[in-house]
């Protein structure tokens, strides 16, 4: 099996870095596979992000945020994702709602090894992230400790408008994402453009802020 | 002519093959796969399950089954009878009458011993219960509420 | 000299007369029936800064007391409000009290007399033993399994000893002094494979553990896992149930996926810092969360709040009610199979929700109460909001019983269901909407009114059959009392402080720093430092969302609280659980769990 990177706009400029030899023929013909495939891989991708179903999973305060994510003023539904799956083989999304326990950690992995590829995982609110709040005995300092995370949702808990802030960054990493489209012929392995920082691309609007409004009248 | 009027139903058999197992054979091959510790068990909510599936079910649910099995085949027969109807006339009629009669009758002994009560007794008696709300006069008393309407007393209508 | 109101610095009187009265009477009536061996050498009667009567007994009678309290005394003591315990071996502040190394609390609260006794048993560290009293109250079961898992403290005769909040392979007891507190004390968590493995085999359910048996003669039992991942147990919770077909034979509640720590963390926060804590415990219930904390603690300290700062309370108290009641409304329906109500309940959630934001400034965790009133003013144009809020709600309350609880369905699958009469919710400790389901008047709110509680009009909804309808219908009933009550606090709104001048609340109004060095002072150390609470004990109980709601702190005169106790509604209502759910069906169950209105951080802390 051939395997090499890619950036997600092309694979030719990679592969023309590769040095010159004996594999060359090998990787003209991988070329012009890998332009159909990666069409297909693209429009996998997009299809997928629009389609991202979550797991019904939740764990804390986080969850009634989510919930209320679902219900009519938020309305999750218009970005795909209304369908909430009852068992883990149907779900692509896992949202960590709320505080990770050590006493639920193995329940956590063990339904993340029930999930379906592909999938992928929110960590919702600062008790997934981190702990939060809660530096205490019988809590995990954030889910990453052993789930891989793929958007982290701040907040406690975070408003469900920032939950769908996290749903749509998913979703354009998930559209730019490719995948395999096969786990026995054509290439392998996930391709990911690096997640962005909301820090560092806020900042300047942040910084601009000159009026706040004060709390003092409705 | 037998092979003639055989020939769409072959075809269609063939397409409706074709098309299951191409829909079998590619979501075998497509996608990706991992198989991890849990991957392969049975999904019980985040734990490993107390036993298999595989045990002696109570006897109530052969019970259903073979009363479905029983009802169906006589819907079975009473359609068969139904297509030619017309040309069997009137002495078919009567044997497919007594047919049903005997049915019904098995079918009232049945309802009358109880072999189509799926819920279990302590759920019925539960169920024959009345419900009210009322409010508690506020302290110190006062005239009756008037903000608080009073949900009719109303009987289960089982 | 700052200039303070007069009352402002009265203390509340360590214990009114009448209550010393009734400490001293039950005391007598247990010596008369037990002796005078029943007491530990050392003072008997301990005055506490809430007034409560709390006796001291020795603990090898201590359970003969106990059952005489429930069945023999005359307006009886029937039931078991709390039981805990406190580690006391790095405690400075015990004058009077008999030395002990673990001291058990039981809290009895009686309806009769419409008043708290506790009892406090004195053990040594190496022999932390005491008989149990599940024989007397059912509901002792879990508190015995939660005091041994959190102290190490035995208990002789438990059915089934074993740990509730913690994974059963946990090693040491939480709350003992030297367990550590920290996460990050403890060493980076890490979930390796044989970690892995090990806990999810522990975590596996053995059905001879509980005493059941796998089959009967005619078929085998099913054992489902009913969670802790399952839409229909609200949050992270697993029963066990024993099913024979879809009857449910037996069920067994397991709880602790949700266990935050909450009393732990209170070792560690300053008596200012620890209020968000409280938010999260019953994390629909928002600002009526820090309610019962903060008024135990200004009951420790002998604050007084102003009268705009108790209505202001009040008033945000009722809307985080009726939030908490549109939840359980919405998904009580949506259990049932009615999967449209949600929806319109959540839209009426957000109204409140955004009346929330704009006072407190945020949704669902304000932790906007302070000690001594509250964060900050009402802003211009809240009354606007309310008035809107008011107008909106009865006529969709009006839809929702048309739409829920009238609705067929839902009553062939409610009435009837899950029934719990009177004296079984008293002795398991059940108590707020599903104790007045089940036809027994009482409310906190008007029995022992709180922060100004007894200035407001309304009622206390009661139903009669304590089923899983009434349990609903109670509760719908309750939004309209509480809308009734915020439409009295919109119209009556007192002007005036909107937190006390008291040196201890923190942090004190900074206008005054800037004029006299003493509240400079204050200010200074109560910022940097934290307020000190003068030693003692303070228990407070609220109606709650879900029921009785106390918190009991014991201050050793320093800037964190020593002991911080929560004493939470949900706990004993899933203990009821097996009860009422034995001889129904799963579909019954879900019903039922739907009705009782629980909340797991409520319930694990």
């Amino acid at each position: 099996m051939h395997w090499w990177l890619s950036t997600p706009e092309g694979a030719a400029p990679a592969t023309a870095r590769r040095a010159a030899g004996s594999h060359d023929a090998v990787q003209e013909e991988a070329m012009r596979h890998n332009v159909f495939l990666s069409t297909l891989q693209d429009l996998a991708a997009w299809s997928r992000k629009y389609s991202i179903w979550p797991f019904n999973f939740g764990l804390s305060c986080c969850y009634v945020e989510m919930a209320t994510a679902f219900t009519s003023k938020f309305d999750i539904a218009r970005f795909g994702s209304e369908v909430l799956r009852g068992t883990p083989r149907e779900a692509d999304l896992i949202v960590i709602s709320g505080t990770v326990f050590r006493k639920m950690a193995p329940v956590i992995r063990r339904l993340y090894e029930q999930m379906m590829e592909p999938r992928w995982v929110i960590s919702m609110g600062s008790c997934a992230n981190s702990g939060g709040m809660f530096d205490v005995y019988s809590v995990v300092q954030g889910v990453d400790s052993f789930l891989p995370v793929d958007v982290y949702v701040p907040g406690c808990p975070p408003r469900p408008d920032a939950l769908l802030e996290g749903l749509t960054l998913l979703q354009q990493a998930v559209g730019t994402e490719r995948r395999p489209l096969s786990w026995v012929v054509g290439p392998q392995g996930v391709t990911r453009a690096p997640l962005p920082s909301f820090r560092d691309e806020k900042r300047a609007e942040r910084t601009a802020q000159r009026t706040l409004r004060t709390p003092d009248s409705v | 002519m037998l092979e003639e009027s055989l020939w769409p139903l072959a075809v269609y058999v063939t397409a409706a093959l074709v098309l299951v197992g191409g829909v079998l054979a590619a979501s075998y091959w497509l996608g990706e796969r991992h198989a991890e510790r849990a991957t392969g068990d049975p999904f019980e909510s985040g734990v490993v399950p107390v036993h298999r599936a595989r045990f002696r079910f109570h006897a109530r649910f052969y019970l259903v089954a073979v009363l479905f099995v029983i009802f169906d085949i006589e819907a079975v027969f009473i359609i068969t009878w139904a297509v030619i109807a017309r040309d069997a006339g009137w002495a078919a009629f009567i044997e497919i009458a007594i047919f049903i009669a005997v049915l019904l009758a098995a079918l009232a002994y049945l309802w009358r011993i109880g072999a189509l009560d799926w819920s279990p007794s302590a759920r019925r008696a539960a169920a024959r219960r009345r419900t009210s709300v009322r409010t508690a006069p506020s302290t110190p008393p006062r005239a009756a509420p008037a903000a608080a309407p009073s949900l009719a007393e109303v009987g289960d209508e089982a | 000299m700052s200039q303070t109101h007069p009352h402002e610095h009265a203390p509340i009187p360590a214990a009114a007369p009448a209550r010393q009265a009734a400490a001293r009477d039950v005391a007598a009536a247990l010596e008369r029936r037990f002796g005078p061996r029943l007491f530990p050498s050392g003072a008997r009667i301990q005055a506490t800064a809430d007034g409560i009567p709390t006796l001291w007994l020795d603990k090898a009678r201590v359970p003969d007391a106990l059952r005489y309290l429930k069945t023999e005394l005359e307006r009886p003591y029937e039931m078991l409000y709390d039981l805990t315990a406190i580690d006391e071996r790095v405690r400075d502040h015990r004058h009077g009290q008999p030395p002990s190394d673990f001291t058990l609390v039981y809290h009895l609260l009686s309806y009769s007399r419409n008043e708290d006794l506790r009892i406090k048993v004195p053990l040594a560290a190496d022999d932390a033993t005491v008989r149990t009293i599940t024989d007397i109250w059912p509901n002792a079961n879990w508190y015995e399994r939660e005091a041994w898992d959190m102290f190490g403290i035995r208990f002789e005769g438990h059915p089934n000893l074993r740990r509730i909040l913690m994974p059963p392979t946990w090693e040491g007891h939480p709350l003992r002094k030297e367990h550590p507190a920290r996460a990050t004390e403890m060493g980076r968590y890490e979930l390796p494979d044989e970690r892995y493995v090990a806990e999810t085999e522990a975590l596996r359910f053995v059905p001879e553990e509980w005493g059941m048996t796998r089959g009967s003669e005619s078929s085998d039992f099913m054992f489902l896992n009913l969670g802790p991942n399952h839409p229909s147990v609200h949050g992270v919770f697993r029963i066990l149930l024993q099913l024979d077909g879809e009857e449910i034979v037996d069920a067994v509640p397991d709880i602790g996926w949700h266990h935050r720590a909450s009393e732990k963390m209170g070792e560690r926060q300053s008596w200012h810092t620890y209020i968000p804590y409280t938010d999260r415990v019953d994390y629909l219930g928002g600002v009526m969360n820090n309610l019962p904390y903060v008024l135990a603690v200004e009951q420790l300290a002998g604050i007084r709040v102003p009268e705009r700062a108790q209505v202001v309370r009040v008033m945000l108290c009722e809307l985080f009610r009726i939030a908490s009641h549109l939840v359980f409304y919405g998904t009580f329906t949506q259990d049932v199979g009615a999967l449209s109500p949600v929806f319109y309940m959540f839209t009426d959630r957000e109204r409140v929700f955004e009346i929330i934001e704009a006072i407190c400034g945020f949704r669902m965790h304000p932790s906007w109460f302070r000690i001594g009133g509250v964060a900050a003013d009402l802003p211009d144009g809240w009354d606007r909001m309310i008035r809107e809020f008011l107008k909106w709600m009865p006529p969709r309350l009006r839809e929702y019983e048309k739409i829920a609880l009238d609705n067929r369905i839902l009553r062939a699958r409610t009435v009837g269901i899950g029934a719990l009469s009177t004296e079984e919710a008293i002795d398991w400790g059940v108590t707020g909407p599903n104790l007045r389901a089940t036809g027994f008047d009482w409310d906190f709110r008007k029995k022992r009114p709180y922060s100004g509680y007894d200035q407001f009009e309304f009622d206390v909804p009661i139903a009669e059959n304590g089923d899983s309808f009434d349990r609903c219908a109670v509760r719908a009933e309750e939004i309209r009392q509480s809308l009734r009550i915020i439409e009295q606090c919109v119209e009556n709104m007192p002007p005036g402080d909107y937190k006390s001048r008291h040196k201890l609340t923190t942090p004190p109004i900074k206008d005054r720093t800037m004029h006299d060095i003493e509240t400079l002072i204050h200010h200074f150390l109560n910022v940097s430092w934290g307020p000190v609470m003068p030693p003692g004990e303070s228990h407070f109980n609220i109606e709650g969302t879900k029921g009785a709601y106390g918190y009991y702190l014991i201050s050793d005169g320093g800037p964190i609280p020593y002991r911080l106790r929560i004493r939470t509604a949900s706990f004993p209502h899933l203990q009821v659980l097996p009860l009422i759910s034995r001889g129904l069906m799963i579909a019954d169950l879900i019903a039922i769990l739907g009705s009782i209105d629980f909340v797991m951080a409520d319930v694990d802390r």
